[in-house]
């Protein structure tokens, strides 16, 4: 079974003569440990897409499965719990808090959902060591360069254990060198963690870490490239993993 | 020519035979995968540079095989390549195969131009993808220049994949643009005293397809 499975989606904004239409009729799959990056030209619908995927926003019509879960089905609470618990976010601008430190920002959302604070704090370090920030756990985001903050922002996703992790240019804040550790460590988090990984980016080298890069424009699906056929034993991106 | 002025260089560090040329040259090149070159290749080239008097060549004897011909710079030699490296190399961006499949695609209806654009498209991130893995497989400790001609590569690429977005998002403007057409040249003879009507015709014609 694919962990998202969206379906016909279509939103739209407004009524009547004002009405945008954002995305029409759009659907794919991801299964899990898949790679997949959305581009587009700007106001194409990715990021609409990528907030649908999430459940950050409900769709006009259509359906998104994930893990099985239909969230159109679901109430507030219920969606709020699955957002926090199975699928990580990260942002273009990080979105730590800038009084924690990079321990408690990675620790956050597991300690909003009850987890005991000494079991968050070491899940989180746990998470923080996995994505480079070893030594770093007690720095506020003012003392971390952008590429250490987005790893936080990184560590925060899959803190709870999500199976599927959305970001919305994540590399878009950060030069050359930083945007391609953190598509390195997408990769990563793909190939080796098994979660799977939806980004929307701009950037044609971020979108080459990609499995499968999905094409956007006037809010539908036009094209698709494979760059990793499902089965290939993980041959080559294995390589670009945590570079 | 690079193959030339490459052995030019590599005569420059010590006489070489010619298959010794043609292993360094490769590996200098980025590897055999990249830039292969034939021994016929290899060879034609350096008679030449020996007809020119850029090279001379040096018989040794083998135990129990054929003669090897070794191969030297001449001071000629020496001056030509320092003419090489006190130059610019011209880039190659203006030839582009895939620039006239798009044109073609337009003036023939063959083919639609967004598939033409989307299969290129496919084609370079698939070689993205293959570059950046290749680059991020190498060791930087022991094949840095590698890994910046990879860099290289994979820039272009960028670049191309960026202008083949500037494309699309103009297509339909080209679309509603003449195509280039040859401007008729007149044949034989000019003729004092007549006016070659051709010669004022426009070099372009309107492309009225859809």
């Amino acid at each position: 079974m694919s962990l998202i499975a969206a379906t016909h989606l279509k939103k739209v904004y407004g009524v009547g003569e004002t009405a945008v239409t954002a995305l029409n009729g759009v659907s794919l799959q991801v299964e899990p440990g898949e790679f997949v990056a959305i581009m587009g030209p700007s106001g194409c619908g990715k990021s609409t897409l990528l907030h649908l995927l999430g459940g950050l926003d409900r769709p006009t019509s259509g359906s998104v499965m994930i893990d099985g879960h239909n969230l159109s089905d679901l109430s507030d609470a219920k969606l709020t719990e699955i957002r926090r618990r199975r699928i990580g976010f990260i942002f273009q601008f990080f979105n730590l808090i800038p009084v924690l430190n990079a321990l408690e920002n990675a620790a956050l959302p597991i300690t909003l959902d009850g987890v005991k604070p000494a079991e968050a704090k070491a899940r989180a370090a746990e998470w923080l060591d996995k994505v480079g920030l070893e030594g770093r756990s007690d720095h506020r985001p003012d003392q971390l360069s952008g590429g250490q903050q987005q790893r936080v922002a990184v560590a925060r996703a899959l803190v709870a254990d999500p199976a599927l992790v959305l970001a919305d240019e994540p590399t878009g804040n950060l030069d050359t060198h930083s945007s391609e550790e953190i598509a390195g460590l997408l990769r990563q988090v793909a190939n080796d963690w098994g979660r799977a990984v939806v980004i929307v980016t701009h950037d044609p080298r971020i979108a080459a870490y990609a499995d499968r890069i999905i094409f956007l424009k006037d809010g539908a699906v036009v094209d698709e490239t494979v760059l990793e056929p499902r089965g290939s034993s993980n041959g080559r991106n294995a390589e670009l993993a945590g570079r | 020519m690079s193959v030339r002025n490459a052995i030019l260089g590599l005569l420059a560090d010590h006489p070489r035979h010619g298959y010794e040329l043609r292993a360094a040259f490769e590996a200098l090149a980025g590897g055999a995968a990249l830039w292969s070159v034939k021994p016929a290749q290899v060879y034609t080239t350096l008679a030449r540079l020996e007809e020119g008097g850029l090279v001379a060549q040096d018989s040794v004897e083998q135990d129990g095989g054929p003669e090897k011909h070794i191969y030297s710079l001449t001071p000629a030699g020496q001056a030509e390549l320092a003419d090489w490296f006190a130059s610019g190399v011209p880039a190659e961006h203006q030839r582009d195969e895939f620039f006239v499949k798009l044109m073609l695609s337009l003036s023939t209806e063959v083919a639609s131009p967004y598939r033409v654009l989307q299969a290129q498209r496919s084609k370079l991130y698939q070689e993205l993808h293959d570059l950046t893995t290749r680059r991020n497989r190498a060791d930087p400790r022991r094949e840095l220049a590698q890994i910046f001609l990879l860099d290289k590569s994979i820039m272009h690429l960028e670049a191309d994949l960026r202008w083949l977005d500037l494309i699309e998002a103009r297509l339909d403007d080209i679309r509603r643009q003449p195509l280039p057409r040859p401007t008729p040249r007149p044949r034989g003879r000019p003729k004092i005293g007549i006016r070659n009507s051709r010669n004022e015709e426009p070099g372009y014609k309107a492309n009225t397809s859809p």
